[in-house]
């Protein structure tokens, strides 16, 4: 293969560009959710009815003491369901629409296009989290001890949640079939994050496995948080460190398998409809 | 546009052999998805065992701050004969809908159109057979799953075949609504994830596990599955008839429920699809 040299200068014009390129993906991203908002609203309406009916199920009505424990999950299961399935939903459609294949012609690298598809599905899944958890908590007047420091975890299960939808964004690459898992898989997290009961009131072996899933510890350190005690109760105990260490794994995987299964689609000719 | 018309005999055989080869096709997909049991099948395992312990315990985690996680024979086999039907509905509505879509993309939605058979049958003849054997694995993975861990008990007769075939004509009716939607929107993930969990919370008025307010068991009777997991229910733990046709579960209400699931995904199926046709859009993106 010959490849043509960048006419780009050096490494801050590169820089310039790579920042550029990831807003051009951020914004095609973003316009077309604007294309989808309707369906965006219905989904966090249905979201909404899901967390009410999980409520009603578990707590025998609106126990508002459960609710102010579970909806800092309900917040994370929004971001983790829309990165991991309109991510699945984005990729595949560019894969069988060819257009996956003309995006490999520019100069944006790997990274440019993980940022810039993270960035959109970020924004949209943050929109729909915020208005569910001001909605609820509005809505039901809970009450939570707010203190800046619970913007850590946040920002957090935010990361982790990206990172379970890059690592099903990557996954829909190699395996075109990964739509229907990511449907079982978000109803594990669902289950296992706290969205029915607080992980913490699982047996310590099933805690433990919980604490695998995304999102599971971001919930446990905002909980921690929200209810009135400090960062630092959460790094005690061990769940920041171990939020930290999963946020970085899940990216780091995330972003290896897309770049892998990305490199071995070119080499297969596997970037358009299989 | 101009139509041709096969002669009856070979109408006949095309048409056969169109379904069979929908069959083979949605068969050797599903073979390639086989890995997504190993995922799958542990989830609905651990759900099945630990939801039990979960359901009407929000005012003990409150006060106590955690659960009596013990296993219950008896819970546990109610909750199997819940998640079994509901598998297959998840399936089905899920794959239809993420096949359905790569079709859509990819344009080869359109070639459905080249076949003998009616689109709604083709969308729905091969995935449902396949469907079904894949739902029929992971309910005997599941059933074996939770047995080794806790013992189950139902009275288990040839007659629950009835509900079951009922169950499957549901779920493909309610497929085919998706999948109707999907022809219009599309990009509708997170909708069919909203739904089938709002149908699995639904139906749990359908089974003693928990006692639902009166206006939830109401509204759950024109939920999909609850009249016939209502009539499973009563055939596995109750003893009574299959084919008992008036009361909660009852047959004739049941054959409602399914014919009505079943023509309405046949008339949303065709909605969507005509939409989409009008619009140019059943490949175009």
């Amino acid at each position: 293969m010959t490849a043509i040299p960048s006419p780009l200068g050096g490494p801050w014009a590169t820089t310039k560009l790579q920042a550029r390129l990831t807003a051009n993906e951020t914004t095609k991203g973003l316009r077309l959710l604007q294309g989808r908002w309707r369906s965006a609203f219905v989904a966090a309406a249905g979201l909404a009815l899901v967390f009410m009916g999980f409520s009603i199920v578990v707590g025998g009505g609106f126990d508002r003491p459960l609710m102010a424990l579970t909806l800092p999950e309900l917040m994370a299961v929004a971001i983790a369901q829309t990165a991991a399935l309109q991510g699945v939903g984005g990729i595949a459609e560019e894969i069988n629409g060819g257009t996956l294949e003309q995006s490999q012609l520019g100069p944006a690298p790997h990274s440019v296009h993980i940022a810039g598809r993270l960035a959109a599905l970020a924004v949209e899944g943050l929109v729909m989290a915020a208005a569910l958890g001001a909605g609820f908590a509005l809505a039901f007047r809970l009450h939570f001890h707010l203190n800046p420091a619970v913007l850590i975890p946040a920002l957090l299960t935010v990361a982790d949640a990206l990172g379970y939808g890059l690592i099903m964004t990557a996954l829909t690459v190699r395996i075109s079939s990964t739509g229907a898992t990511v449907h079982v898989l978000n109803m594990a997290i669902v289950f296992f994050g706290g969205m029915l009961v607080p992980s913490t009131a699982f047996p310590h072996g099933v805690e433990i496995f919980a604490r695998f899933v995304p999102t599971t510890l971001g919930t446990q350190v905002s909980n921690t948080i929200l209810s009135g005690h400090p960062l630092s109760a959460a790094w005690n105990n061990g769940t920041l460190p171990w939020l930290i260490v999963h946020v970085i794994v899940l990216l780091t995987l995330g972003w290896a398998i897309y770049v892998t299964f990305m490199r071995r689609a070119r080499r297969e000719g596997g970037l358009s409809p299989r | 546009m101009t139509t041709m018309s096969y002669p009856t005999a070979v109408g006949k055989l095309s048409y056969l052999n169109a379904v069979g080869n929908e069959i083979y096709k949605a068969m050797r997909v599903a073979w390639s998805e086989r890995v997504q049991l190993i995922i799958e099948v542990p989830m609905f395992i651990v759900f099945t065992l630990l939801l039990g312990p979960m359901l009407g315990q929000g005012h003990r985690i409150i006060s106590t701050g955690t659960l009596n996680w013990s296993l219950s024979s008896h819970t546990s086999s109610i909750l199997f004969v819940w998640f079994a039907p509901y598998l297959l509905l998840q399936l089905q509505v899920t794959k239809m809908f993420w096949r359905l879509l790569g079709e859509i993309q990819s344009g080869t939605l359109e070639q459905v159109y080249l076949s003998p058979l009616p689109s709604w049958l083709v969308t729905v003849a091969g995935r449902g057979i396949a469907v079904l054997t894949e739902s029929i694995i992971v309910a005997g993975l599941l059933f074996a799953g939770v047995r080794a861990l806790v013992p189950l008990h139902f009275h288990l007769t040839p007659s629950v075949l009835l509900p079951l075939a009922l169950i499957i004509l549901v779920s493909i009716g309610v497929s085919l609504i998706i999948a109707g939607l999907t022809l219009v929107w599309r990009r509708i993930p997170m909708i069919v994830e909203g739904i089938l969990i709002l149908i699995f919370l639904g139906s749990v008025s359908a089974i003693p596990v928990v006692t639902m307010p009166g206006w939830w068991d109401a509204l759950g009777r024109l939920f999909p599955v609850n009249v016939v997991l209502t009539n499973l229910y009563g055939v596995l733990f109750q003893g009574r008839s299959v084919t008992t046709p008036w009361g909660p579960g009852g047959l004739v209400w049941m054959l409602i429920v399914t014919a009505v699931y079943l023509a309405a995904g046949i008339l949303a199926f065709r909605a969507g699809e005509k939409i989409a046709k009008r619009r140019g859009s059943l490949s175009r993106y």
